[in-house]
């Protein structure tokens, strides 16, 4: 091969290893950006009056004279499109019965679209659902409704070739010459003054527990339900973890026993999630009975034998990251081992088994799989902490699986899955920024 | 222990024996903590087949393993998992081919090409990638990226055929052109001979790239959910350990083995293909396995974004189809099956479970033998 070519793949081989290095940041970015950006508006976001009124009334949250305030004004916008509801109805009235057929079923499409929009008419029955008592609370959502109210969707069949094409009808056509034909410009320019959007920050959605199934409120039982299942499997696990560390390093002698004992917690390192999942409900549930249904106790049992090969791992390479000297001054000063073990090597030992502690907990936090079977509910409320031992929870990582594979209003309640996903990611990355920024302390102290 | 050392430094016999008996004590109960781990293996096996076995005892092994026919639920009930093996296989393999070219290359790039400060910054990018939850890469796949491939699928595609394609096209016609040079020499000038085969080859593949792109650019994606989409994404979770473990086989193969190689006058790209991986294929292939592990144990993705439709795609390599595999199959069937302990559908999932967990036990072992073989060769 001539020189220049060789130089020249050289350069060509770099280039692959660094295409490769932004090819992974690139997906890291793609994946981390809509989670981040899009989640952010669960906590921020444009909420309308009809947010504000759930906030009063559900969590008694608010400044009730301002809102009563603002209330009036919105309701004063909102009188007109009433009235000319009222108008059209008195209209349709006096209409002849075949065109009233026509109009009956598209008036009924409106009305429905508005109380979705604006929440129920004045006057009217209060509705059993709660989502169905107030408007929309969320400004682009409203956006969504307003376009849904001022056109209608029909299926367009007429070239027999293709398939059907989704056609948008300005609902407007239909009741041209109407009483009703004014209110559609009129809801399209006053929709602000109906629903008076202001930028909101509502932090509380991480406090907040859900109304009507998510709908409405926060998802403190999703967060709180992650919480314990993650102390309780940190507090079986770490305690068993670094004691086997301990024994690894400083008590075991290589052999036989050791070996195997080392082959198989890499086996429980490589144990698919799920199966700890059956493995939960076939042995701490079915078995031992250390509850009647699935609660966070057999959950938290679950967690801890999944994340236990981690922190033996990474509590082991710590005591073994301690300078050989340490050891051998304290036995040199007359210390037993043990002695030695507990006030030399696992002081200087600390910070690098802290880190390998908080990464399993983010490791933890965010494992569905083996809480599927053992603890986890869709629907739950926040537990005391004595109710753990014998209930199941919500739990963060399951309930962003339920809400949108399985819940009735999926595409309604997508800022509060996305808000779910945002938080679980940014509680799990902070313990690891928690992790990175504790080696660095580590490795610098260590050189210097 | 202190204070009857401070009255007298000998110790009787008694108090010696005391403490022997004391340490042994506590020494075994450390040891029997640290078994904790074995008997948790243990049960693992013993529980997971306690419940497969009632399944091949009630349904015998055949219709399991070679029908195609899966309904668990209707009557007569009808368990024939192959498609759910062959999508698990489709998957997984997919997910290596995302993973394994850009792991290594990765690996080889933090270990041998990056300085060490850039270093410092790539690595945490890894660790986040590795820490994101396995249900937020799930929900990515089910609500950004499949709707994503349903509505532009052939753009992706093409562009994924340009990327992929563009760098290795571009590395053969450097290749090809110069070992066509060296042919030519005999007939004409190297200079000359270099100014027509490097555009002829250039032009071959972008045409090739071109086609390929338009080919692909062609194609409807009739669902976004499908193996395609799972085996991007769980390619991307296998990244990190893949990238991990291969840096560390990397890095084992040592500077005297790289300082020779250059002192030989290989270039830093000959050094590493020539003398660096094949000092640490072991540690590589390990890095492997244990990224098709983590792949193949992977639940909430595949649940979430494969389709879950057990039958084999047509053909068989036909990822835009959507798949079924035995995680997301227990995963999903749990919750109806749960009500009927006892039965065959009960069973059935455990003994796709111990089916996993077979798989996942050798393929551990595997790669701690290939680990310690590869250890012992260089001399660690």
């Amino acid at each position: 091969m001539q020189l220049q070519t060789r130089k020249v793949l050289d350069k060509a081989f770099s280039g692959l290893g660094l295409v490769a290095i932004a090819v992974m940041a690139v997906a890291l970015l793609l994946i981390l950006a809509p989670i981040m950006w899009r989640g952010s508006k669960a906590y921020v976001f444009k909420g309308t009056i009809e947010h504000r009124r759930v906030m009063l009334e559900q969590f008694d949250r608010g400044n009730p004279e301002r809102f009563n305030k603002e209330t009036a004004e919105a309701v004063a916008a909102r009188a007109p499109l009433y009235d000319m509801m009222n108008a059209f109805e008195a209209e349709l009235k006096e209409m002849d019965r075949s065109k009233r057929r026509d109009y009956k079923a598209a008036f009924k499409e409106v009305e429905k679209n508005i109380e979705v929009l604006l929440g129920p008419a004045p006057g009217d029955r209060k509705p059993v659902l709660l989502r169905q008592q107030y408007g929309q609370t969320r400004w682009d959502r409203s956006l969504v409704k307003l376009h849904e109210t001022l056109y209608s969707e029909e299926w367009d069949y007429s070239n027999p070739d293709a398939m059907g094409v989704l056609v948008e009808k300005p609902r407007i056509d239909q009741f041209r010459g109407t009483a009703l034909e004014p209110l559609f410009p009129y809801l399209e320019e006053h929709i602000e003054a109906m629903l008076r959007p202001r930028t909101t920050f509502y932090w509380q959605f991480i406090t907040d527990t859900s109304k009507d199934s998510h709908i409405f409120g926060g998802i403190w039982a999703e967060v709180l339900g992650t919480i314990y299942l993650t102390l309780g499997a940190m507090l079986f696990a770490v305690p068993m973890g670094v004691v086997a560390a301990i024994y690894l390093c400083e008590y075991a002698k290589e052999g036989r026993v050791i070996s195997f004992l080392r082959i198989c917690i890499s086996t429980l390192a490589g144990v698919p999630s799920i199966v700890f999942g059956l493995f939960g409900l076939a042995f701490f549930l079915n078995t031992i009975h250390v509850s009647d249904s699935k609660s966070v106790l057999a959950g938290s049992l679950t967690l801890s034998l999944l994340i236990l090969p981690t922190i033996i791992r990474s509590s082991e390479e710590a005591i073994l990251a301690v300078p050989r000297s340490y050891k051998e001054a304290a036995l040199g000063l007359g210390a037993g081992r043990w002695h030695t073990v507990l006030t030399v090597i696992l002081p200087a030992a600390l910070p690098g088994i802290l880190t390998g502690i908080v990464i399993s907990m983010g490791r933890a936090a965010g494992e569905t799989a083996p809480i599927i079977f053992t603890a986890a509910v869709s629907v739950g409320a926040p537990l005391k902490i004595w109710e753990t031992l014998n209930q199941p929870t919500p739990a963060l990582p399951w309930n962003i699986y339920n809400l949108c594979t399985e819940h009735e209003a999926v595409d309604e309640i997508r800022h509060v899955q996305y808000g779910m996903v945002f938080t679980l990611v940014a509680i799990v990355l902070l313990l690891n920024l928690t992790a990175i920024l504790m080696r660095a302390r580590i490795s610098k102290k260590l050189r210097g | 222990m202190s204070k009857s050392a401070n009255t007298s430094l000998i110790m009787s016999d008694a108090a010696s024996r005391k403490q022997r008996i004391g340490t042994l004590l506590g020494q075994s109960v450390l040891f029997l903590i640290t078994s904790l781990s074995t008997f948790a293996v243990f049960f693992i096996f013993y529980f997971i087949l306690k419940d497969a076995v009632p399944f091949f005892k009630l349904e015998g092994f055949k219709e399991f393993f070679t029908s195609v026919r899966w309904y668990p639920s209707g009557s007569p009930a009808e368990f024939g998992a192959l498609p759910i093996f062959v999508g698990t296989g489709l998957v997984t393999l997919g997910a290596i081919v995302v993973a394994v070219p850009l792991g290594i290359a990765a690996a080889v790039c933090l270990s041998d090409l990056l300085p060490f400060h850039l270093r410092q910054i790539v690595k945490p990018v890894i660790e986040v990638l590795a820490a994101i939850p396995s249900v937020a890469y799930g929900f990515f796949a089910l609500v950004v990226f499949a709707p994503m491939l349903q509505n532009h699928g052939g753009a992706i595609l093409s562009a994924g055929a340009w990327i992929v394609l563009g760098p290795i096209l571009g590395l053969m016609v450097i290749v090809l052109g110069d070992l066509a040079i060296d042919k030519l020499r005999k007939f004409m000038n190297p200079k000359l001979a270099g100014a027509l085969v490097f555009p002829l080859l250039g032009g071959l593949s972008l045409l090739l790239i071109t086609r390929v792109a338009a080919q692909l650019s062609g194609l409807e994606i009739s669902s976004g959910t499908n193996a395609f989409n799972v085996a991007v994404i769980l390619g991307i979770m296998a990244l990190p350990t893949v990238v991990s473990v291969s840096e560390d086989a990397l890095q084992a193969a040592g500077r005297e083995l790289r300082e020779g190689s250059y002192a030989l006058g290989a270039t830093r790209a000959e050094t590493i293909i020539k003398t660096v991986i094949p000092a640490s294929v072991s540690g590589i292939l390990a890095a492997v396995i244990l990224g098709v592990m983590r792949a193949i144990g992977e639940t909430m993705v595949v649940w979430m974004a494969s389709g879950n439709a057990s039958r084999i795609p047509e053909p068989w390599y036909n990822v835009l189809q959507p798949i079924r595999t035995l995680t997301a199959t227990i995963a999903g069937d749990m919750g109806e099956a749960d009500h009927v302990t006892g039965s065959s559908r009960f069973h059935v999932l455990f003994a796709m479970a111990f089916c996993l967990l077979a798989f996942s036990f050798i393929m551990n072992l595997a790669s701690e033998l290939i680990v310690k073989r590869s250890r012992k060769k260089l001399g660690k």
